[in-house]
């Protein structure tokens, strides 16, 4: 415990970049899954094989080996990046196809009346989407996509294998450095602690999940009654 | 930047081992994280006192943490406080623990769906608990259960990739160790996106065949 409370300040460091690692990946996800999500349910035949196959390919490959593609192979592309792009960009890809498949379901379940309804109101099909579609779809993508974002969250952890020095990254090197110096390894509660600290953050935001999935179908329940 | 297939060729035999010891991790796995399962949702949907509440727990902790966490916990953790396992073994038992978990949620979901009625009629013939559990509830709550019990495996299939990182001869583990030596970076990464899209792709069919197949008694 004392262990820890000396390299607070290393680790609170890479807390920080865990948590700037999750943000970007959260928000380019986000629109990743919005635009790929909102695309697959079009009428455009080619448009939607093409992200099914771009989703279905990315969440097929392990999200490890995802990272090692990204990491190592762009450089030989002639893109270089840091690690912590590579990460953030691989963490985004999969997030987004991850995120574009609860999307897709989220607007598939909306029934067709309610375009037909919409249409013949005189809503322009932009107006249709936006206005009417998708804020009944919202309520059936966020729970479920609240619940993708704990796996996101732990899924930073792998920014640690391509060098990203983010929290586990962090306590790696605590170990390490410490079971040099003092001859003796104290990876059990180091990791135990990143255990902890990872077990905190994910089950406040699947708290957060169950608490908006309860809203939603205490309100459906409230609407059923009426 | 060529592509050397050739390179490849030479190296598949390498590649079949690591995916051999890559299977044989899911299978060995999959056996031992069902069986947990099993008994996992058995405590959850009887409510066994104590074992209840750490069932709860158990899933909680492997769901909210990840899977690379754990893997580091069992495999440089637990030796530092005197409990050592080998290096295939801390690689399964980590895949186990974690499919564990989200094998006692899929089972859960499917007991729950056993009608009552079953647990009226087998009491009323005599049946003891353990005896209606294992002859008529589990192969009810299997099947309900099968495609989320099959997806897990799939995850876990993906999640074997892991073990590269402590260093259990995978199929990752071998296509980096020869990118190591031989600088082939492109053909070996391409190639295990491959394998893997295959794996999970020709399993997933598979699955879907045979969830079509246990289906038809119930629509036929």
């Amino acid at each position: 415990m004392n262990l820890i409370l000396a390299n607070m300040p290393f680790i609170l460091q890479g807390i920080e970049v865990t948590l700037w690692l999750s943000v970007v990946t959260i928000a380019c996800s986000t629109v990743i899954a919005v635009v790929l999500g909102t695309l697959a349910v079009t009428r455009l035949t080619l448009t939607r094989l093409a992200i099914k196959g771009f989703v279905e390919v990315l969440r097929g490959i392990p999200l490890l080996v995802n990272i090692f593609f990204v990491f190592f192979v762009t450089p030989l592309l002639g893109i270089s990046m840091s690690s912590f792009s590579a990460a953030a960009v691989s963490l985004s890809l999969w997030a987004g196809a991850n995120g574009a498949e609860v999307v897709r379901g989220g607007l598939t379940v909306i029934p067709r009346h309610q375009w037909e309804s919409a249409e013949a109101l005189g809503f322009k099909s932009w107006e249709v989407f936006l206005l009417i579609i998708w804020p009944q779809a919202l309520r059936s993508i966020i729970p479920p996509y609240i619940g993708n974002l704990t796996l996101l969250v732990q899924a930073t952890s792998l920014g640690a294998l391509v060098g990203v020095t983010e929290f586990f990254k962090v306590n790696q090197i605590i170990v390490e450095r410490t079971t040099l110096m003092a001859g003796h390894s104290p990876a059990f509660i180091v990791y135990a602690w990143v255990l902890f600290f990872y077990f905190c953050i994910c089950s406040c935001l699947s708290w957060a999940g169950r608490r908006v999935e309860s809203k939603v179908h205490g309100r459906e329940h409230l609407k059923s009654a009426a | 930047m060529s592509f050397d297939l050739p390179y490849l060729i030479d190296q598949f035999p390498a590649l079949v081992q690591g995916l051999l010891v890559t299977l044989q991790a899911t299978a060995i796995a999959f056996v031992f994280s069902l069986i947990i399962g099993i008994l996992g949702g058995a405590c959850r949907v009887f409510r066994i006192p104590i074992l209840n509440q750490a069932v709860i727990t158990y899933v909680e902790l492997i769901r909210n943490t990840p899977i690379l966490g754990q893997l580091f916990m069992i495999f440089y953790g637990l030796p530092a406080v005197g409990f050592k396992l080998g290096l295939f073994e801390s690689g399964v038992a980590t895949l186990i623990l974690w499919a564990g978990a989200y094998q006692v949620e899929n089972v859960r979901a499917g007991l729950l769906t056993v009608a009552k009625g079953y647990h009226e009629a087998a009491f009323s013939l005599g049946l003891s608990r353990p005896l209606y559990f294992f002859l008529i509830a589990i192969p009810i709550a299997i099947r309900a259960a099968l495609p989320s019990i099959l997806n897990t495996s799939i995850s876990m299939l993906k999640n074997s990739s892991y073990l590269q990182v402590i260093g259990v001869a995978e199929l990752t583990f071998v296509a980096v160790d020869r990118v190591s030596s031989d600088f082939h970076t492109i053909e070996m990464f391409s190639a295990i996106c491959v394998i893997y899209l295959v794996l999970v792709f020709s399993f997933s069919f598979l699955f879907s065949r045979l969830e079509r197949r246990l289906n038809k008694p119930y629509t036929a």
